[in-house]
């Protein structure tokens, strides 16, 4: 058997497709076969991550042997000695029918749609249908535009029902609030009786409308799509990790889209990552120190910092925002371990989780388990993506599913799956159980553990998680939730899980813990981009940069490192967070804190901090943009 | 509108009849707008939940078969076939006589009364009986001018005799239960 | 008004073949009083066929008298049912189900209710036949919602079969459970489509899948799958009685044995008329159904339901050998002969079969979507008279883009199909009506041109 499944590995199959001949894996579509001699087989309902269902009928192409008629690309497999045309006479025709049949009823508003200038109908109307309109006559109109939540709009009149966003919602995200009514040319999508879409998958419909059908009314009538300057970035919301893109115009943020990463994200984002982005552009902005409730200098204000946090040992909290980089983290260490040494440190929307164990699992590796175990984590509020890739894990590839929490989850969506339902604080005992369970016996089997946002004992849930990972052959993952948690962890930036009660010296970076500058602080700095009602009234508050103006590194949950660019410029006053604490570190009399910039930073902690070895290297290039492939051919 | 103690236990046991239970969505729906003559979003919502399933997928099938009605229809609801078969025998001098004799001007209105309402369907497989039409789960074939207004007639008479019934809305004829049940 | 509620038929509604004769393998025995009761059938020497086949035959040894016998599907594609069969895989463990197609929704198309109506039980046996040949212990029919009476005769025939044991763990004896569920459509022409009908029985939206998989291999629930017609498995009794030699023997090349034609329309006898493959059209319509009414000449006919392309009078003599028709540009179909007189009008039948296919396009692909809408407000324009040359452009255009493999299914073949031989044998009509805003027949009421309504 092992032989065999071996072979079956490196079994290709070699096709010719226009003239050019390429060898690909057995079972893989035309479609996807092109794209590796960068020949265009346009398509709309196609999509990479999405079951082919051979819908919008665009990628006719001629197959032969196969009958005299075109056929979807989208949907045969290679075969070999299989020739493909996509430039015959049949193939040509249909893609110029199928585009002029899309446009019929199309608006034609182009010049007022968000997708315009990187709209695949434009471009492949442009590039493979007919140069002249026949379409002489009234249009079907629909009520438009429909406002599916406060974040998205639909426009019906411009939709092409190529289905993905409703294929997405049920074979990606598991729900079924976006869905398709009546028939014919009278079907339209639509949500839940009009209700608003709560899913927070739901952003990603955006992503993958082809047309300007689904659009976000965050960003609705904003700017022009080559108005705006792309940044390749990483998500900063959750330890996940998602790759995203970050678009900039006049040095303001304007839009958030994935980028597609299979070894995490596989292209999806959740709606938080997507959407909360506006307080960036936010006009009250903190730009200038303030001492004292007044506006002042860098100077006036550090140098207060500096007196009132200097050698309190336990007195001091310092509360860190869940997105600090890796950069911030090895300056903090430097502090903790010199003059802010005994201070009390947290960290926003931490777990109780210790340190992972040496073989965690990584996120693609879920897609290799046969057997998935998900311990005392909504998965889809703590870590949203990896929600998806379990779901992907077990609807596609056939993983069982076992749930341990006390509610009903998202997941419970799967008919088959288990679900043990202890009492929070009973899931260790619940996992010990699961040693021997029938729907464990074939692996490898993926533990996935949370803390049950604070209800469980961690400690002893470790252990039985250890315990079952060796009972059954498996592998654990750890479901960290601060952005970047396993870098502070790694740092020894935060070790138990502490609060900043009885403190009298207070730096709050970010948001306030548990929503309050403690009581105790007779001296609080906030640093933060904006200065919110629970920061009260502190002494010193110094202006900080958001995340799309940040330089520097994250650490996700499977401890893969990321660098991120700004996307926005930081205007002075405004300045780094490394700059900051190097500064804080010379006036507090530390050696070695002068940096000429972030890369010295990274070399020092590189070498310093084990997991943070990848700061040595350079960071992944920016991506190219999308190719135009080969192909046009009108009619 | 909620529907009866009845008709959701015979909902609860319509999954068991299937290997999976999306199966299950249009039977239920029929017996929810057997009840209730339409279905409205809480009806469909309703056999969901009974069903375990999204409402969202209950829309999406409900708003796909055309025997599910969306919007009420008269107590006494007429299906005439139009299609070719029919038309070349004259449905449409047939539903234009028909339209006057419920009185109204055109498919799916309701008459004044809520009593009458019909609708122009497609092919209903009797063309051997052209023009035909589908009316309280039954067939009636050859139409005639004077068949509809006997129809309509022995309609009007029965809901005089049980005038608490009518207008109720609930667009249900009183004919035998259609499952054979 | 009280429902019907009588199962029986009344003398009245036996409009077509019945009685015995040497083609009547499916209608001798109609017509006969209580047919419908299993009493009156197995009297008849009902289930013979089946008892037989349980006691005495392999399926291997079914599967091949069906291939001897030539049958060929009766729902609309003719695919040979033996061929059908054999890509049912043999060595999947688990369910596997015959799925028996009651939905008969092609327009012109009412032979499979005229069966069952008569003859609950000549189905039901073939489909425990069918059943037994493929190594399925569940059959389901899967019928048109709108039939109520034959829905009602199927219930009370299962009933009976449940009560004698024939459905049940032991048919006569035999150690092979045998059941039969019936599935209720709700509306939609397309699930006549056999993907989209499992789609529907499935509870989901009937709209086709692309293939591969075929049903055979992964159909109802994602299992196996045996989809027939009606008409089709109700030919098995016979087979299996007499031998797929015997049935061979009726028909013509590669059309064997006999079929059930729904004629309706312009006839003085529309009726189900059971007749052997390679009569003559002019057979059908002028002997048997009795031709058009006095003083009226046959214009046209659509030999196999709407979705087959329509032949002029001059072709009345083309055969009903499946192939024949073929080859003069048509098809053999659901057998739905409509017949229409020089009193109606091309361009409004037209128009009326394109509205038709407009409104059961599920919508899944664009270019039967987009295309059926298309071609129906180009059709209300020209009869609006409101047409242009550039209409008739439009049509031809449609109709092309409709066919050739655009379409996910065939629905929009068969709406193309309807323009282009519509067009192909009446283009005069086609011009009088959008180039002279006149209808030659005096049939459409073309309103006076409103000059600049379409400039």
């Amino acid at each position: 058997m092992p032989e065999s499944d071996a072979a079956r590995r490196v079994e290709t199959v070699t096709l010719t497709i226009d003239g050019r001949q390429v060898s690909v894996p057995k079972g893989t579509l035309v479609v996807e076969a092109a794209k590796q001699v960068d020949i265009e087989i346009p398509v709309f309902c196609y999509h990479h991550k999405l079951d082919p269902v051979g819908a919008c009928r665009l990628c006719l192409v001629e197959i032969a042997p196969g009958p005299p008629r075109p056929q979807t690309a989208c949907t045969t497999p290679v075969a070999e000695g299989m020739v493909v045309r996509t430039q015959g006479p049949l193939a040509v025709a249909a893609r110029a029918d199928i585009l002029e049949y899309e446009l019929v009823n199309h608006p034609l508003d182009c010049p007022v749609c968000d997708k315009g200038g990187e709209c695949p109908l434009q471009d492949y109307t442009f590039r493979h249908g007919y140069p002249t309109s026949r379409v002489d006559a009234p249009k079907v109109h629909f009520e438009k535009p429909i406002a599916l939540s406060d974040r998205i709009a639909l426009d019906r009149e411009r939709c092409v029902l190529c289905y993905r966003c409703t294929r997405y919602y049920d074979e990606i995200a598991w729900e079924q609030e976006l869905t398709v009514d009546q028939r014919g040319i009278h079907s339209f999508i639509t949500s839940q009786f009009g209700q608003p879409l709560h899913s927070i998958f739901s952003g990603n419909i955006i992503d993958l409308c082809p047309v300007g059908a689904l659009t976000s009314r965050v960003w609705r009538f904003e700017s022009r799509p080559w108005d705006m300057r792309p940044t390749a970035s990483v998500c900063a919301t959750c330890a996940v990790g998602c790759n995203v893109t970050l678009w900039e115009r006049r040095n303001q943020l304007v839009r958030v889209t994935s980028r597609e990463n299979d070894e995490i994200d596989e292209g999806w984002i959740c709606d938080r990552g997507r959407f909360g982005y506006t307080q960036v552009n936010d006009p009250a902005r903190l730009r200038v120190p303030l001492v004292a409730g007044r506006e002042d200098s860098w100077d006036e204000a550090l140098t207060a910092l500096v007196e009132a946090t200097a050698g309190r040992g336990r007195r001091l909290g310092i509360s860190l925002p869940q997105d600090v980089t890796n950069e911030e983290l090895y300056l903090l260490s430097r502090l903790l371990a010199g003059p802010w040494k005994g201070a009390r440190v947290t960290l926003e929307r931490r777990s109780l989780l210790p340190p992972p164990p040496p073989d965690a699992m990584s996120i693609r590796d879920l897609d290799a388990c046969r057997a998935l175990v998900v311990v005392a984590s909504d998965t889809a509020d703590d870590v949203p993506v990896v929600n998806l890739r379990i779901k992907k894990a077990v609807k596609k590839l056939g993983a069982r599913l076992v749930i341990v929490h006390p509610r009903d989850l998202d997941l419970d969506r799967w008919p088959h799956a288990v679900h043990l339902r202890p009492e929070p604080g009973g899931a260790a005992a619940a996992v010990r159980a699961l040693a021997g369970h029938e729907l464990l016996r074939e692996g490898p089997v993926g533990i996935l553990w949370g803390d049950g946002r604070g209800t469980e004992p961690v400690g002893e849930l470790a252990v039985a998680v250890a315990e079952l990972a060796t009972a059954v052959g498996g592998r654990q993952m750890p479901l960290y939730r601060a952005a970047n948690e396993r870098g502070a962890l790694a740092a020894g930036v935060v070790g138990a899980p502490d609060d900043l009660d009885g403190c009298e010296a207070v730096i709050c970076w970010g948001p306030p813990p548990s929503g309050r500058i403690p009581a105790s602080a007779r001296f609080a700095a906030v640093w933060d981009i904006l200065l919110r009602p629970e920061h009260g009234r502190p002494d010193v508050v110094l202006p900080d940069l958001s995340f799309a103006e940040t330089q520097g590194s994250y650490t996700n949950l499977e401890g893969r490192v990321q660098f991120v660019r700004p996307a926005l410029v930081p205007r002075p006053p405004l300045r780094e967070g490394w700059e900051v604490l190097a500064e804080i570190g010379q006036r507090l009399g530390m050696a070695g804190m002068e940096y000429a910039g972030i890369f010295q930073i990274q070399r020092e902690a590189a070498r310093a901090i084990p997991a943070f070895a990848p700061l040595a290297g350079p960071p992944d290039p920016q991506p190219e943009p999308t190719p135009v492939l080969y192909g046009p051919a009108r009619p | 509108m909620a529907l009866s103690k009845h008709a959701i236990e015979e909902i609860k046991g319509l999954p068991g009849r299937f290997p999976e239970v999306r199966s299950a969505v249009v039977p239920a729906l029929d017996i929810a707008q057997e009840e209730l003559g339409y279905l409205t979003p809480e009806a469909m919502s309703e056999v969901a939940g009974l069903l375990g399933i999204d409402p969202g997928y209950v829309e999406g099938v409900a708003t796909f078969y055309t025997l599910f009605h969306l919007e009420p229809v008269g107590k006494h609801h007429f299906y005439v076939c139009t299609n070719l078969s029919c038309m070349l025998r004259g449905a449409e001098a047939i539903c234009e006589h028909l339209r006057r004799r419920i009185g109204v001007s055109r498919e799916r209105e309701v008459s004044a009364d809520g009593l009458f309402s019909y609708e122009e369907v497609e092919c209903l497989g009797a063309c051997e009986f052209a023009p035909m039409m589908r009316y309280a789960h039954a067939y009636h074939y050859e139409l005639t001018p004077e068949k509809i207004d006997a129809l309509v007639e022995a309609a009007r008479a029965a809901e005089t005799r049980k005038p608490s019934r009518a207008g109720d809305g609930s667009g249900r004829a009183e004919a035998e239960q259609p499952h054979g049940r | 008004m009280a429902g019907d509620v009588r199962a029986s038929l009344a003398p009245g509604e036996l409009r077509g073949s019945h009685g015995p004769a040497r083609h009547h393998l499916l209608t001798s025995l109609f017509g006969t009083p209580d047919l419908h009761r299993l009493a009156v059938y197995r009297e008849h020497g009902g289930y013979q066929s089946l008892e037989k086949a349980l006691r005495e035959m392999t399926p291997e040894q079914i599967h091949a008298e069906v291939k001897a016998s030539g049958l060929r599907g009766r729902g609309g594609a003719g695919f040979p049912t033996g061929t059908k069969w054999s890509f049912i895989p043999g060595d999947v463990p688990g369910p596997r189900y015959v799925v028996v197609n009651f939905d008969e929704a092609e327009p012109g198309t009412c032979k499979d209710r005229y069966l069952v109506e008569h003859s609950p039980h000549l189905l039901l046996e073939g489909a425990c036949i069918a059943q037994y040949a493929i190594g399925s212990h569940q059959a389901w029919v899967y019928i048109r919602g709108e039939y109520d009476r034959p829905y009602r005769m199927l219930v009370e025939a299962i009933a009976e079969l449940r009560e004698a044991g024939i459905l049940g763990p032991r048919p006569f004896g035999v150690d092979y459970p045998l059941d039969i569920q019936l599935y209720r459509g709700h509306g939609a022409y397309i699930c006549g489509e056999e993907t989209a009908l499992l789609e529907s029985l499935e509870g989901k939206r009937a709209q086709p899948r692309s293939r591969p998989p075929f049903p055979a291999v992964k159909g109802a629930w994602g299992r196996p799958t045996l989809l027939n017609n009606v008409e089709t498995l109700a030919n098995l009794p016979w087979i299996v009685r007499h031998g797929g030699a015997a049935y061979a023997r009726f028909g013509v090349e590669r059309s064997r044995g006999t079929r059930l034609l729904s004629v309706s329309g312009n006839v003085q006898r529309p009726g189900v008329y059971e007749v052997e493959l390679g009569v003559s059209f002019r057979h059908v319509i002028m002997e048997l159904a009795g031709g058009p009414p006095p003083g009226r000449r046959v214009k046209a006919f659509w030999p196999g339901g709407s979705s087959a392309p329509v032949l002029p009078e001059s072709m009345l003599d083309v055969s009903t050998d499946l192939d024949e028709l073929a080859r003069v540009g048509s098809m053999g179909g659901s057998g739905g002969v409509i017949v229409m007189d020089d009193s109606h009008c091309m361009v409004k039948a037209a128009r009326r079969l394109i509205r038709f296919y407009a409104h059961e396009s599920c919508g899944k692909c664009t270019p039967c979507r987009v295309g059926t809408n298309w071609a129906e407000r180009t059709f209300e324009r020209i009869l609006r008279g409101q047409g242009t040359a550039a209409d008739l452009q439009i049509l031809d255009h449609v109709q092309d883009a409709l066919q050739n493999g655009r379409c996910l299914c065939g629905l929009g073949d068969s709406a193309g199909w309807v323009i282009m031989s519509t067009m192909r044998h009446f283009r005069d009509e086609y011009e009088a009506h959008a180039l002279h805003r006149r209808c030659p027949v005096g049939e459409c009421r073309i309103e006076i041109e409103r000059v600049g309504a379409h400039a």
